[in-house]
């Protein structure tokens, strides 16, 4: 499948410096990875003769910036962030992605040790779109589960071992910090805006036996068995969340997190180099997959990796090329980690300064774990089947947010979603 | 004129184009004429997104002239100091909407924010501000209304000082004081000019976007999903583009209507 796996012919006409004085646009999503490129691309600048003009904006503005400049053709971005998992279809049908297959086998234009092999399959299986490599992966993230492990000692309650704990424990934790007045503290947060909080969800619904998708590929929402992830996602929200969850994305759940203002929650493995900044956070959260459904057995959560890729419009698409092969190099990816980028290389996952790296704090060596069990089991599936995936996530966000707001029974709401799902197919 | 065309015309005339046509990121775009406008007639989240418009726009636009005027007014009568206040009162709306948003942000959240603190102190019980479909459209008017009342109170002053003294005179003779000579002399002098604060203000409420969408993005559920929100949505997240432009388009006669219907209410209240 992975014909971008074959290496170049050979070294041959190679050169690092052959695009010397050019300068190449780069389009970033606000991100860690890209948080960490600010400081590096002098580097890169430095070993090509390539200058660069990166922006950086939030992922909505991000996006919105991204389709209107795509949209026009316009050559001014040759290098931009993508999540293929999420908009593949759509920006490939756009024309809007540069094929890097022939660019991946032109002698000339890559380096000979850029290996493609070497990535996760699973991650450049995912950067395939209609036979296309469309992008690079550059890094590799799902959601995990944190909790407070002193709080949780405290309170003599034991880390939940299946999502059908989540609840009761929940609720020891919420008597517990009204018996010890550790009333700042909630039980949970979690993602509450109704675009983004699937990427969580999708682990309450599948492990308990769900599917956003019934088996003749309609939307499922409303199906028996995908109706009680859905409910209890929204139960702890509402019973056991902070005020004004419904407002809430990562920002939140991970400066509540890091002040030490709730006892559990599932969010993005990309969060935690932010989340262990904070003071004693590194000593006293555990980190771990989230737990598998006791009765199903199931255990599927969200993983994905977003890439870079070069624009269709790029009138320098070699250069751009060049930073591609520049940024995802196991010497750059192994810098990466510091900034709690989890590498997508396998050499890198697998090689001395990661382990080292893990091996200074028992939460990092959890969380490297955790992430190696998510590649494994996880699916970048967490919507019902279409290609207009933002919608439809919208519309899945949109059934959770009307459960929490007591606007709607999880049954109806997951019913009506499931109509609304049905026109996007 | 070549300006005019390049810079109004082609742009409208692009987006009105676009409104006609079923255009989805990576699908051909089709001619529909009115189908997209249609759909939008049928389309609860329209409605809503309407309602909801139509709702901050007069709850923000009210407080807004009420505050800005009294705010007005206080300012004419100070004797020193007016300078300092006026710089002060300039304050706000020069801030960035990016900056107001994440400010409310910051003190507004109910988990960490000042607002709940402070509110804790004086023995009132939290509230959910942003983060409630009840409070949601109040909140969103009360911030705006921090910002923007002190600029209509600026127009106000300016009105104010620049009416004839002869006739407060003549009202203080004949006994006018207090309410009876802001209802029956100030005001009616100064209706001009509070419509015309009205009409600057309207415009920019109906068009009224940045702050919402840093605070709640039209959230929680749909509760603040205004016209402008629905459309950027539709266009730049689900890349819905004829449709969203038709949403702008109803917007922009929305904003258009308004502002007719205020220049003839400028023209009954002129004397």
């Amino acid at each position: 499948m992975l014909a971008a796996g074959a290496a170049p012919a050979g070294a041959q006409g190679f050169d690092w410096q052959s695009h010397k004085g050019t300068t190449i646009n780069l389009l970033f999503n606000n991100h860690p990875w890209s948080q960490a490129m600010r400081d590096l691309t002098k580097e890169f600048t430095a070993k090509t003769g390539i200058e660069t003009r990166m922006d950086i904006f939030n992922e909505e503005q991000f996006r919105a910036r991204l389709a209107t400049l795509m949209q026009a053709h316009s050559p001014d971005i040759d290098v931009y962030m993508s999540l293929a998992s999420r908009e593949g279809q759509v920006f490939d049908r756009s024309g809007w992605f540069a094929d890097l297959q022939p660019l991946a086998k032109n002698a000339a234009a890559t380096a000979p040790d850029l290996n493609l092999p070497d990535f996760s399959k699973g991650l450049m299986d995912s950067e395939m779109v209609n036979g296309k490599l469309v992008a690079l992966p550059i890094n590799m993230e799902g959601p995990l589960f944190y909790w407070r492990k002193d709080i949780f000692a405290k309170c003599g309650i034991p880390e939940p071992m299946a999502e059908e704990d989540l609840l009761p424990t929940a609720e020891k934790l919420k008597n517990c910090a009204a018996a010890h007045d550790m009333g700042m503290v909630t039980p949970w947060a979690g993602r509450g805006l109704r675009g983004i909080l699937n990427y969580s969800l999708t682990a309450f619904i599948n492990n308990l036996g769900g599917d956003f998708a019934t088996p003749d590929g309609k939307p499922g929402l409303c199906q028996p068995k995908t109706l009680p992830g859905l409910e209890l996602y929204a139960k702890l929200l509402k019973d056991y969340g902070p005020p004004g969850a419904l407002n809430h994305t990562f920002t939140q759940v991970v400066e509540l997190l890091g002040q030490g203002r709730i006892a559990m929650t599932y969010e993005s493995s990309n969060e935690f180099a932010n989340i262990v900044r904070f003071p004693n956070r590194a000593s006293d959260l555990g980190v771990k997959p989230f737990p598998p459904g006791r009765a199903s057995g199931i255990n599927k959560p969200v993983v994905i990796g977003w890439g870079i890729s070069v624009s269709a419009w790029s009138k320098q698409q070699e250069a751009a090329w060049m930073f591609l092969q520049w940024a995802t190099s196991p010497e750059i990816e192994a810098r990466l980690v510091d900034a709690g980028v989890a590498p997508p290389r396998t050499s890198v996952f697998n090689g001395p300064t990661f382990k080292a790296w893990t091996a200074q704090l028992p939460i990092r060596q959890a969380w490297a774990d955790s992430l190696v069990t998510v590649a494994r089991i996880g699916t970048s599936v967490y919507q019902s089947p279409t290609d207009r995936i933002p919608e439809a996530r919208d519309i899945i966000g949109g059934a959770v947010q009307q459960i929490v707001l007591g606007q709607a029974s999880a049954h109806d709401a997951a019913c009506a979603a499931d109509a609304e799902l049905a026109k996007l197919q | 004129m070549l300006f005019a065309v390049a810079m109004i015309v082609f742009p409208f005339g692009y987006a009105l184009v676009l409104s006609m046509q079923d255009f989805v990121f990576g699908h051909d775009a089709h001619f529909v004429g009115f189908g997209n406008y249609v759909r939008m007639a049928g389309d609860p989240q329209v409605r809503l997104a309407l309602v909801l418009t139509v709702e901050l726009w007069l709850v923000s636009l009210a407080l807004q002239l009420v505050i800005g005027t009294w705010l007005g007014l206080l300012l004419a009568r100070m004797r020193r100091g007016r300078g300092l206040a006026r710089a002060v009162l300039v304050s706000p709306f020069m801030l960035p909407p990016v900056v107001v948003g994440m400010m409310a942000i910051v003190i507004l959240d109910p988990s960490f924010g000042i607002a709940n603190w402070l509110l804790g102190l004086m023995g009132i019980a939290p509230r959910l501000f942003l983060a409630s479909p009840d409070t949601v459209i109040l909140t969103l008017a009360g911030i705006d209304t921090w910002q923007w009342a002190p600029f209509v109170a600026l127009i106000v002053l300016g009105g104010y000082l620049s009416l004839p003294s002869d006739v407060f005179e003549a009202a203080a003779i004949d006994g006018a004081a207090g309410w009876r000579r802001f209802r029956y002399v100030t005001l009616p002098l100064l209706a001009p000019t509070i419509v015309t604060a009205a009409v600057l203000r309207s415009v920019d409420l109906l068009r009224f976007f940045d702050i919402i969408y840093i605070t709640t993005a039209g959230g929680p559920g749909y509760a603040s999903t205004t016209l402008n929100i629905l459309a950027y949505r539709r266009g730049f997240e689900f890349f819905d583009i004829g449709y969203a432009t038709a949403t702008m388009v109803a917007l922009a006669a929305v904003v258009f209507g308004t502002t007719l219907a205020f220049a003839r209410i400028r023209r009954a209240v002129r004397w």
